[in-house]
């Protein structure tokens, strides 16, 4: 089909790497967000601006709101038609009760599974969720939109289109793409280490552009393959489930063996019990893990067949010393307090599997390694960013002659998922802003702005990119830039208008998750201005390129 | 672009035997590996986890090779004829097992 | 607090390490020495100090972190650094002779 083996893989390269590029920025980009998701919380929802709190009491705070708790109306419609006859007023057979945290949470997140009488599947439950301040037990309201941790960190990985999951799928695909363009890329390369440190700003726009393509490109080169590779093994069960279907009666035998050998309780045992002091359940775990040497805050707490003489409390730590995501957890017969179980050291195979996933969901506490990681995401932003640039620069003035309309359309889209997106994002943060606190839905309303502003932006890129079809520079850039400058800047004004934190304030007192987003807001909005001037500068007419493009760019 | 003369039919071949046929080939390997690893000892989730993450690796490669072989009846057969033959081989294993 | 210096240093380490890398490439010597003469001892020579620098920006790493966590910031750093490194010798070239100890080419770029 191809000429060559080299040949193959550019044509694999430019085209996969075309049409899923867009999708990869979003992840990209997003993925970065995300390495400050709980931060971004902290800036969206302006109660909860204090410091991050350890796992409460479960005795004193947790049980009384546990107990409190009820499933969600969403939850109970949806169960409605899964059941016979009408559904309770009140559910009174809690299953499971979970509290989790991280060393980055002021606020805590509960939730409370509930069994479903005359269920079809009596397996299947009704949940509800509950946000508290764990100082005081108080419950926060739980309609306000985590823009961080509910809204960009999902939109990373799944799209926020959940119909059939199909928003984990494209982003699957994608990272498929991805580590399939690092390899055709470094095939296509050839000159890897020697140009490793080469970016040349001066020559031609087609030239500067694959520099920098192949330089965010290859300098992270690590980090992209890891993150696109480890974000395929974590939803490994969506994307494969072969355990679950074609395997299933060898997955359900194993389980049959598995809760044998782990003798925690499958099923209730009918016969009521109180909850012993689940703290000195927490101390007797805490002095477990001392003994083992490792950092000792509780991270996930669960109570497993609520109130029944077979249950049983699982109490996990908060892996922040290691990059594997362990849990080391520890198991108590909840109504004597004994311990059931101690979790076995992982196999190998199992450490690195906590290994690869730790590494892309990063629950440790390492700031400079946090922000090392957005560094990667935003290169890897910029390679791809880099890779329509180039598309569009080496076909443009072919596609002008022959009054084809390609280079254009891919210049708007490349508009929309570059600039447009940052737009888009930092309209969700002004609408938060803006959008009145006793609205109903307000978070719904946060995020139809964020689409609504993309659609404006991509309305404005296909608008404005005209002249693209005549081999010139599309206006849209330059004008996006501005765009992004004002809007980061109003942003940051409109946190000091609306709760009165301002830079001088957040940072003296150094609380820094206000701060950082404030302050990397403002980088935003200098380094959009940079680039708006900058491409000014280049809109005027340059001297025809000197043909001096390697091979490796001519067959690009 | 490439100066080969390519018509769409054989592009769209390669494409879906690279997305389609490269699944297929993946699930096979996980579905057979499970299978065996689980019927010689070892731990259920580890073979679930192993097999998985190799099967990505695995992925990769069959995808690139799809482009890269010259004849794509053979890339189709290999593929999904692979693919097939092991996961059938995994059904196989689990019956004797279970 | 000496964990953040430790940091600081092996990051830095990182950057010197990988400008003496890319000072041993010839197209870079002359963006930032000019054409004053290097020698191909001095080549294996910057290569081997930029070896040793990396090799001691780990071992910092190591000082700081239970082992699997120094090695992706050591990963990590090292990204951060090339692309320092060659951002400086796109635009600020003469810095890099800096490392070679030698004046910087006189007129830039």
């Amino acid at each position: 089909m191809f000429q060559n083996f080299r040949l193959a893989m550019a044509w694999v390269h430019t085209w996969f790497g075309l049409f899923l590029g867009f999708v990869l920025m979003v992840v990209f980009f997003f993925g970065s967000l995300s390495v400050f998701d709980r931060e971004i919380d902290r800036w969206a929802i302006p109660e909860s601006r204090f410091e991050p709190q350890p796992m409460p009491s479960f005795d004193e705070i947790l049980k009384p709101v546990f107990e409190d708790m009820q499933p969600s109306r969403e939850s109970v419609d949806q169960m409605r038609s899964r059941v016979d006859g009408p559904m309770p007023e009140h559910f009174d057979t809690p299953v499971r009760w979970g509290a989790y945290t991280t060393h980055r949470d002021p606020v805590l997140g509960l939730f409370a599974g509930y069994q479903v009488p005359n269920a079809h599947n009596p397996d299947e439950l009704v949940w509800g969720t509950r946000t508290i301040d764990p100082r005081t037990g108080e419950s926060l309201p739980d309609d306000q939109l985590k823009i961080g941790s509910r809204f960009f960190y999902p939109l990373h990985y799944s799209l926020n289109l959940h119909w059939k999951d199909l928003g984990y799928w494209i982003v699957g695909l994608a990272a498929l793409i991805m580590l399939v363009a690092l390899v055709t890329g470094v095939i296509m390369h050839r000159k890897l280490f020697r140009e490793l440190f080469t970016f040349r700003p001066n020559k031609s726009n087609q030239r500067s552009i694959l520099d920098l393509h192949n330089l965010t490109g290859v300098v992270a080169l690590p980090f992209h393959f890891m993150f696109a590779f480890t974000g395929l093994v974590i939803f490994a069960g969506i994307y494969f489930p072969v355990t679950h279907t074609q395997l299933e009666p060898l997955h359900d035998l194993h389980e049959v063996m598995e809760s044998q050998e782990t003798g925690l309780p499958h099923e209730r045992a009918g016969v009521a019990a109180p909850i012993a002091s689940v703290d000195a359940m927490v101390a007797e775990a805490q002095r477990r893990w001392a003994a083992r040497d490792m950092a000792g805050d509780v991270g996930f707490l669960a109570l497993q067949h609520v109130g029944d003489a077979n249950g049983y409390v699982s109490i996990y730590r908060a892996g922040t010393d290691r990059i594997a995501l362990t849990g080391e957890g520890i198991h108590f017969n909840a109504s004597t307090g004994e311990v059931l179980r101690e979790d076995p050291p992982p196999s190998a195979v199992e450490r690195i599997d906590e290994f690869l996933t730790g590494l892309h969901l990063q629950h440790f506490r390492h700031w400079l390694l946090r922000w090392l990681y957005v560094l990667g995401g935003l290169t890897g932003c910029a390679c791809i960013a880099t890779g329509f640039l180039f598309f569009v620069e080496k076909r443009k003035r072919q596609h002008a002659k022959r009054g084809q309309i390609g280079s254009r359309v891919v210049d708007a889209l490349a508009v929309t998922t570059v600039t447009g997106m940052l737009i888009a994002t930092l309209g969700i943060l002004i609408a938060n802003r803006l959008l009145p606190v006793s609205l109903p839905a307000r978070g719904t309303w946060e995020q139809y702005c964020f689409w609504g502003i993309w659609g404006l932006a991509m309305v404005h890129a296909f608008w404005r990119t005209a002249p693209v079809a005549r081999a010139r520079l599309a206006p849209a850039w330059g004008e996006q830039c501005w765009a992004i400058a004002v809007l980061a800047v109003s942003a940051v004004v409109l946190n000091w208008i609306t709760t009165g934190d301002h830079l001088l304030k957040t940072l003296s007192a150094g609380y820094w998750p206000v701060a950082g987003v404030d302050l990397f807001m403002l980088v935003s909005a200098l380094v959009a201005v940079l680039t708006a001037r900058r491409l000014q500068r280049r809109a005027r007419p340059q001297p025809a390129d000197s043909g001096e493009l390697s091979g490796e760019a001519a067959h690009a | 672009m490439s100066t080969a003369i390519v018509s769409h039919a054989q592009r769209l071949s390669r494409i879906a035997a690279a997305l389609l046929g490269g699944y297929v080939f993946a699930w096979g390997f996980i579905a057979l590996g499970v299978a065996a690893a689980f019927a010689a000892g070892m731990p259920f989730h580890d073979a679930e986890h192993l097999f998985s993450l190799l099967a990505f690796l695995l992925y990769l490669v069959t995808f690139l090779w799809s482009f890269a072989a010259r004849d794509s009846r053979r890339v189709w057969l290999v593929l999904a004829g692979g693919g097939a033959l092991m996961a059938a081989l995994a059904s196989l294993i689990q019956h004797a097992l279970v | 607090m000496p964990e953040n210096v430790l940091l600081l240093a092996a990051l830095l380490l990182s950057v010197i390490g990988l400008g003496w890398f890319a000072l041993a490439l010839d197209v870079h010597w002359k963006q930032a020495c000019g054409k004053q003469a290097r020698g191909v001892a001095s080549a294996r020579g910057l290569r081997l100090f930029g070896g040793v620098a990396l090799a001691l920006s780990l071992i910092l790493c190591l000082q700081v972190d239970h082992p699997t966590m120094a090695a992706l910031v050591w990963i990590m750093s090292l990204a951060g650094a090339a692309l320092i490194v060659a951002f400086a010798l796109s635009w600020r070239p003469h810095w890099l002779a800096l490392l070679a100890a030698r004046p910087p080419r006189r007129q830039a770029g």
